[in-house]
C-alpha cells in the first residue's frame, strides 16, 4: 500500500455513490417483489397445511421442509446454474434471483402464518360459524384479518432477512450492491471502505424497515385482540 | 432444443470429493459456532450490564452485526480487514470469523433472553440465603438459563450452517466449491448441484428437528 | 319466587328436535345418544356439572361441532352427520348447505366471542352483509337499530376494546339477533362477567324469552333458571338424567340432579 495515502479513504467510496445507491435500489427493489410474492405463496402453502385434505397437508409439509432447509447459496446455484442449464432456460439473472429468493421466503413465511392463523381464538371460528358465514368468509372476513396482527413483527423480520440476502444475488450476476461494491473495491483496490461502506446502507435498509415495522404494529395494536385474549386467558 | 446430457454416474465418481468438501463446511460452521458463543455470550452480559456506557456499546455491537449480511462480512474480513490491518488470514480462518462474528451477534440475543427468562425470584432466594453473587450466577442463574438457551442456539447453529455455504466464493473448498469445480470439466451442474442441495436440506432439516425435539424435553423439565 | 313466564299456548311439536346425537372426542364420549325436543316459543334451559356434555350439546344443534351420529331435525329438516371423514368434497358441499341451518340459529358464548377488530356495527354488519345478502347501507341501519336494542345506541362506532365485558355481550346479543333467528342458543353467557354486570345480560335474555324467542339455555344461574325456563334439562356425563317444568325439577327425587342442586344453592 503506497504510504502517501491516508489510512482510511473514503473519496473513491462518494466518487462511486451513484453506482453504489443505484445497486442499493436494485436490492432493494428485489427484495420487495420477492417479499410479496413469498406472501401469496407462503399464505396458500399455510393454507394448504392446515386443510382437511391430506394430501396437501403434506405436499406443504414437504414445501416448508425444503426451503426452509436449503441455503440460500446453494438453491441459487442450483436453480442459475444447475436446472436452468440443464432444462435450456435461459433465465435472467434478476428474474431468477427474485424467484429464488421468493421460494425461499415462502417456506419460512407459511410456517409464521400458520402460527398466526392457529393463535387466532377458536371462539372467534365458532363466532363466524354460528352466524351462518362460509368457511371462506369466515378465514377473509374473521381469522386472517386477527392472525395479520400477529404476523407483523415475524414478517418485518422476513422482510430484513430478505434485503440481507440480496448481497448473495452477486453469484449470478445481479447488479445488486454487493456486486458493485465488489468491483469497486477490486477497481480502486479499498476493500476495507467499499465493504464498510455497503455494510453501513445495509444497516440503515434494516433500521428503517424495523422502525417501520413498529410503527405499523403500534398502529393496529390500537384496537388489537389483545383485551380478549387476556380475557380469556384469566377464565 | 435441449442438448442437456444427465449423467448421474458421476456423483459416484467424485463422492468421496464431495463429502470432504463437506466435512470442512461442518468444520468452518462448528468453529464459527463456538467463536459465535463466546463473543455472544460476552455481547449477552454487556447488554445486561449494570453501566449505561456497556449497554450501549453492547446494544450497538449486537444491532449493527445482525444486520450486515453474512456474505458482505465474509468479505469485509477477508478482503477488507486483511488487507487494511495487514492480518493474513487463511481463507477457513475469515469464514470461520465472519460466520462467529455473525453468529455471535445472534448468539447474544439468545442468552441475552435465557437469563432474563430465569425468575428474578431465584437470584432472590439465592441472596436472601447469603450466596455470593458469581456463585448464585454460575450454580443458580446459568443451569436454568441453558434450558432455554440450547433449543434457539441450535437453530443459530443451523443458520451458520446455511451461511457457511458460501464460504467457498472466497475459496474455502467446501462441498459447493467441489461441486463447482468438478462441473467445469464434466459439465453436469445439475447432477452435482442437485446432490449438494438435498444433503444440505437433510442435513438441516435433521439438526432441526433435533432442536425441536430438545426443545420439548427441556420443556417438560422446566416447571419442575 | 316469581311464576315462570307463561308457557306457549301451542307447542307446535318437531320445531327443533335432535335424535340419538352422540359425540366423541378422542376415547372421551362427550354426548351419548341424547334425544331431546324443543318447542317453538319454548325457552329451554340446561343445567349439570362442568363437563356434562352442556356446551358440546348446544355446539352440536348448529353443528359447530358436528355430531358424529344422529340427526338434528330443524322446522322439518333433518341434518345428519357429515356423510365421510374421507370424501372431502361431499363434506364441502355439506358445509356450504349447514351455514343454511346456522344462520336459523343464534348463539352467544361464554367469552362473548366478538371480532375484535371490528367496530361494534361492523360485528352485527358482517352476518346482513356476507350471510342475508343485504347491501352495506341497509345492514348498517339494521345494526344499528339492533344495537340500540341492547342499549348500545351510543357505542354503535367503538372497538371492542373500549367496551366492559357486560356490553361486549350485548354486542354479541345483537349481532345474533339481526339475522332473526328463529331460535336461540346461550352458552353460559353470564359465566365471564363480572357480578355486578351479571343481571344486565341476564335481563336481556329475559326480555327475549317474553317476546315468544325459542331458547335454548345453558347457564349456572340457578335463580334465573328457575325463574325463566318452561322446562329444565338437567345433565350428568354426557346423558339426559332427567327434564321437568321448573316445579318438577326443584321437587325431583333423582339423587344426582338433588345433589347438584343442593351443592349449588347452598
Amino acid at each position: 500500500m503506497n504510504s502517501a495515502q491516508p489510512f482510511f479513504d473514503f473519496t473513491s467510496v462518494w466518487s462511486s455513490m451513484p453506482i453504489l445507491l443505484k445497486g442499493f435500489a436494485i436490492a432493494m427493489a428485489c427484495a420487495t417483489v420477492a417479499i410479496i410474492i413469498a406472501i401469496l405463496l407462503g399464505l396458500i402453502v399455510a393454507l394448504m397445511r392446515l386443510s382437511r385434505v391430506k394430501i396437501l397437508r403434506w405436499i406443504a409439509f414437504i414445501y416448508t421442509q425444503f426451503f426452509r432447509g436449503i441455503p440460500l447459496y446453494v438453491l441459487i446455484i442450483w436453480v442459475y446454474f444447475g436446472l436452468a442449464i440443464a432444462a435450456g432456460v435461459n433465465l435472467p439473472a434478476i428474474p431468477a434471483g427474485i424467484i429464488t429468493l421468493a421460494l425461499l421466503n415462502s417456506g419460512y413465511l407459511s410456517e409464521t402464518f400458520r402460527s398466526g392463523i392457529l393463535a387466532v381464538n377458536k371462539g372467534q371460528i365458532e363466532a363466524g360459524m354460528a352466524l351462518g358465514l362460509s368457511r371462506r368468509n369466515v378465514m377473509l372476513h374473521i381469522v386472517l384479518p386477527q392472525a395479520f396482527r400477529v404476523i407483523i413483527p415475524p414478517l418485518g423480520n422476513q422482510y430484513v432477512d430478505a434485503i440481507k440476502d440480496t448481497a448473495i444475488l452477486s453469484i449470478i450476476g445481479v447488479p445488486e450492491l454487493m456486486r458493485e461494491s465488489k468491483a469497486l473495491a477490486n477497481l480502486y483496490y479499498r476493500p476495507f471502505e467499499f465493504y464498510t461502506f455497503a455494510g453501513l446502507l445495509y444497516l440503515f435498509a434494516v433500521l428503517v424497515v424495523s422502525r417501520g415495522v413498529s410503527v405499523l404494529e403500534k398502529k393496529l395494536s390500537a384496537h388489537s385482540a389483545q383485551t380478549t385474549v387476556i380475557i380469556d386467558v384469566l377464565n | 432444443m435441449n442438448s442437456y446430457k444427465f449423467d448421474w454416474a458421476v456423483i459416484d465418481k467424485y463422492l468421496p470429493e464431495l463429502l470432504k468438501g463437506l466435512w470442512i463446511t461442518l468444520e468452518v460452521s462448528l468453529v464459527g459456532m463456538a467463536i459465535a458463543l463466546i463473543f455472544g455470550l460476552l455481547l449477552a452480559m454487556g447488554r445486561l450490564s449494570p453501566l449505561r456506557l456497556t449497554r450501549s456499546v453492547a446494544n450497538g455491537i449486537t444491532q449493527v452485526f445482525r444486520s450486515i449480511p453474512l456474505f458482505v462480512m465474509l468479505f469485509w474480513v477477508y478482503y477488507g480487514l486483511s488487507l487494511k490491518f495487514h492480518v493474513l488470514f487463511t481463507e477457513f480462518q475469515a469464514g470461520a470469523l465472519a460466520l462467529g462474528i455473525t453468529g455471535g451477534a445472534y448468539m447474544a440475543e439468545v442468552f441475552r433472553g435465557g437469563l432474563l427468562a430465569v425468575d428474578p425470584g431465584q437470584r432472590e432466594a439465592a441472596m436472601a440465603m447469603g450466596i455470593s453473587k458469581s456463585t448464585t450466577f454460575f450454580h443458580v442463574i446459568f443451569p436454568q438459563a441453558l434450558r432455554v438457551v440450547v433449543p434457539p442456539s441450535v437453530n443459530v447453529y443451523v443458520g451458520l450452517l446455511k451461511g457457511a455455504t458460501i464460504v467457498s466464493v472466497i475459496g474455502v473448498s467446501d462441498m459447493i466449491y467441489v461441486a463447482q469445480y468438478v462441473s467445469l470439466q464434466t459439465f453436469t451442474p445439475f447432477e452435482l448441484y442437485s446432490v449438494a442441495g438435498i444433503v444440505f436440506v437433510a442435513l438441516t432439516v435433521s439438526i432441526s428437528g433435533f432442536a425441536w425435539m430438545l426443545e420439548r424435553r427441556l420443556g417438560r423439565g422446566r416447571s419442575e | 319466587m316469581s311464576s315462570p313466564v307463561s308457557a306457549p299456548d301451542a307447542l307446535a311439536p318437531d320445531f327443533l328436535k335432535l335424535v340419538g346425537v352422540s359425540k366423541t372426542f378422542g376415547n372421551h364420549r362427550v354426548l351419548d345418544k341424547i334425544d331431546l325436543a324443543v318447542s317453538e316459543g319454548e325457552v329451554l334451559v340446561i343445567i349439570g356439572p362442568s363437563g356434562s356434555g352442556k356446551s358440546t350439546l348446544l355446539r352440536c344443534i348448529n353443528f359447530i361441532a358436528a355430531p358424529d351420529e344422529g340427526e338434528v331435525i330443524f322446522q322439518g329438516h333433518s341434518w345428519k352427520a357429515m356423510s365421510s371423514k374421507y370424501n372431502f368434497l361431499a363434506n364441502r358441499k355439506y358445509e356450504q348447505k349447514l351455514t343454511v341451518l346456522r344462520s336459523e340459529i343464534g348463539m352467544v358464548f361464554q367469552n362473548f366471542n366478538v371480532f375484535p377488530h371490528m367496530t361494534a356495527a361492523q360485528n352485527v354488519m358482517l352476518g346482513l352483509t356476507k350471510v342475508r345478502k343485504q347491501s352495506k347501507d341497509n345492514a348498517r341501519k339494521a345494526a344499528v337499530e339492533a344495537l340500540s336494542q341492547v342499549g348500545l345506541a351510543e357505542k354503535v362506532d367503538q372497538y371492542p376494546e373500549k367496551l366492559s365485558g357486560g356490553q361486549k355481550q350485548r354486542v354479541a346479543i345483537a349481532r345474533a339477533l339481526a339475522l332473526q333467528p328463529k331460535v336461540m342458543l346461550f352458552d353460559e353467557a353470564t359465566s365471564s362477567l363480572d357480578p355486578e354486570l351479571v343481571n344486565g345480560i341476564l335481563e336481556e335474555i329475559r326480555r327475549l324469552a317474553k317476546a315468544g324467542m325459542t331458547m335454548v339455555v345453558v347457564t349456572h344461574e340457578m335463580n334465573f333458571a328457575f325463574q325463566v325456563a318452561h322446562r329444565i334439562v338437567f345433565m350428568d356425563q354426557g346423558r339426559i338424567v332427567e327434564i321437568g317444568t321448573p316445579d318438577q325439577i326443584r321437587k325431583t327425587t333423582e339423587p344426582r340432579t338433588r345433589s347438584f342442586l343442593s351443592a349449588i344453592l347452598n
